[in-house]
């Protein structure tokens, strides 16, 4: 068990994210179930209150759930530094063994979280809500993993052992690790490269070509890329060392915290990519929506490119 | 034209405790008419008024308005509707007491943006159809209650809105300010606007210039 003021905040707003959200749940269910916007019964007027009451605690969850993420990021680094062996995050998340459970489903709950955000403002936005059975019914499932998360959440800091000792990322993202990580060091450097690159430009093509389903599939797709790109490829120039492979050890001061601004450009540039093909918003809105995501990709593509570049031009070697 | 169809209204003053305030109310009122809803305090008048204005939501039933059903808008867009189509006078005027005249009346272009010359136009121009803009620049709280109440009115008309709703406005107004008012009802009713007006005031039965006299009694059209 580890207690730090920034796990007891965790902890505490965690706690009254679960109390809300248990009343949305069940509003929710019951407006799924029964919503019928043309009625003009007094089941259906009851309804469309308690879903305005509904959405906004789902906002208010939700918006304060995804900057959070950064927060969460910020406690597993300062966590690092009272547990023996651990340089970074990656030490905290491999310190129990719910740690890469939580991280994945995060991020799965970062997306989509967001998404029912975005859903919520394009169905506020129209007179005849045409997405309110959608939004909710996306909350219904949203709300088991949000439940999963602070469950995870709650047991993997209950579970650290502060005089455990953990591994190192250096241990950890190394083609020699012994978990399935190390299995994405088999990928040569030439075709990672040529995945990232060419599926960067794929997203470029087909904004182009205004096709906004394989858009938003190439956005999908360019998060796993620019994730394993990072650990295997970038991320060893970020550090100026080519056997460092971590993709925690850049949100740190001595990096300059550039790891939030990359991930907050991955997480945003993909974002407003998948929402432009999955969201039936006016034409206006989603050739903004792709001009954000082809905005925030470019330059998140050309900062990491940079540090390469900028490590040949000093060094006249690559890695 | 504005609708209300099947109209049930209940109030939830505590868990056990419901007062149902419309049942089952079946109206139709036609574009530029005047209706004057009478009835008792309580009778469900001003429940009819808030219906119309998208103030409140029925329990049941439908209010449409020129063919648009107001009772199912969301909140943002039954603001717009009001701010776009309704007209309120107040019984007690509900002015900011210290805002001056002019500000008063600005106030529901504010949301419009308009600019300020088009905007002065606009309050220049009720000010002098309801005969205050001699008083352009005084604190509304130094006005005296018939001043306020033609404020009132020219805020209420400042947008040119279709309808016009006035909930009991000459309660606070003696005979002579109140027989004024029954002057600029007729002018507005000129400019073919529909008015609806909730009052239990006698001044108001057997107008010529009234369409309809509608009773109210616990709730239903009598």
């Amino acid at each position: 068990m580890i207690f730090t003021p920034e796990v007891l905040t965790i902890f505490i707003l965690n706690f009254i994210f679960a109390f809300f959200a248990i009343i949305a749940f069940v509003l929710s269910v019951k407006i799924f179930l029964k919503w019928d916007l043309n009625s003009t019964t007094q089941s259906q007027y009851k309804l469309e209150k308690q879903s305005y009451l509904a959405a906004t605690i789902i906002k208010y969850i939700f918006a304060i759930k995804v900057p959070l993420f950064l927060f969460f990021i910020f406690t597993l680094d300062k966590l690092s530094h009272v547990l023996t062996g651990a340089m970074c995050a990656a030490g905290v998340v491999d310190a129990t063994p719910y740690g890469t459970y939580l991280f994945i489903i995060k991020i799965i709950n970062l997306y989509l979280f967001a998404y029912w955000l975005m859903l919520h403002s394009a169905d506020i936005k129209e007179e005849n809500q045409p997405y309110t059975k959608q939004k909710f019914g996306l909350f219904i499932i949203a709300f088991f993993l949000l439940m999963a998360e602070l469950i995870l959440e709650g047991v993997m800091f209950s579970s650290i052992d502060v005089d455990k000792m953990v591994s190192c990322c250096g241990s950890l993202y190394s083609s020699s690790a012994t978990s399935y990580i190390s299995n994405i060091f088999l990928i040569d450097t030439p075709t990672l490269l040529t995945l990232f690159y060419g599926n960067f430009l794929f997203i470029i093509l087909f904004y182009f070509l205004k096709n906004r389903y394989l858009f938003a599939i190439s956005n999908i797709i360019f998060i796993i890329i620019s994730l394993i790109s990072i650990i295997v490829f970038f991320g060893t120039y970020i550090y100026e060392l080519p056997t460092h492979h971590c993709p925690f050890c850049f949100l740190q001061k001595d990096y300059h915290y550039i790891g939030y601004l990359l991930y907050a450009l991955l997480f945003g540039g993909t974002f407003y990519g998948i929402i432009a093909g999955f969201i039936n918003s006016s034409q206006k809105e989603r050739a903004k929506n792709c001009k954000i995501s082809i905005l925030l990709s470019s330059v998140y593509v050309i900062l990491l490119s940079l540090y390469p570049i900028i490590y040949f031009i000093k060094n006249g070697v690559w890695l | 034209m504005i609708k209300l169809k099947n109209i049930t209204k209940i109030y939830d003053v505590s868990k056990n405790d419901k007062v149902k305030a419309l049942e089952n109310v079946n109206l139709t009122i036609k574009e530029g008419e005047l209706i004057v809803l009478k009835g008792a305090s309580g009778s469900g008048k001003s429940t009819i008024l808030s219906l119309i204005a998208a103030l409140s939501k029925p329990s049941s039933g439908e209010v449409i308005v020129d063919g648009k059903q107001i009772s199912k808008l969301p909140d943002n867009f039954a603001s717009i509707y009001r701010r776009d189509n309704i007209g309120f006078i107040f019984q007690k005027y509900n002015l900011i007491p210290t805002l001056s005249v002019k500000e008063n009346i600005l106030l529901p272009l504010v949301p419009l943006n308009p600019d300020s010359e088009e905007a002065d136009e606009k309050i220049q121009e009720v000010m002098k159809r309801f005969h205050i803009e001699h008083k352009e620049d005084s604190v509304v709280r130094n006005l005296s209650g018939g001043e306020q109440q033609r404020v009132a009115i020219a805020r209420a008309n400042v947008n040119n809105p279709k309808i016009i709703i006035a909930d009991e406005p000459t309660a606070n107004l003696d005979e002579k300010l109140s027989q004024h008012f029954l002057e600029i009802l007729r002018e507005l009713k000129s400019l073919n606007k529909t008015i609806i007006i909730a009052t239990h005031d006698p001044l108001f039965i057997g107008l010529d210039f009234v369409d309809r006299e509608i009773e109210i009694h616990n709730g239903k059209i009598v």
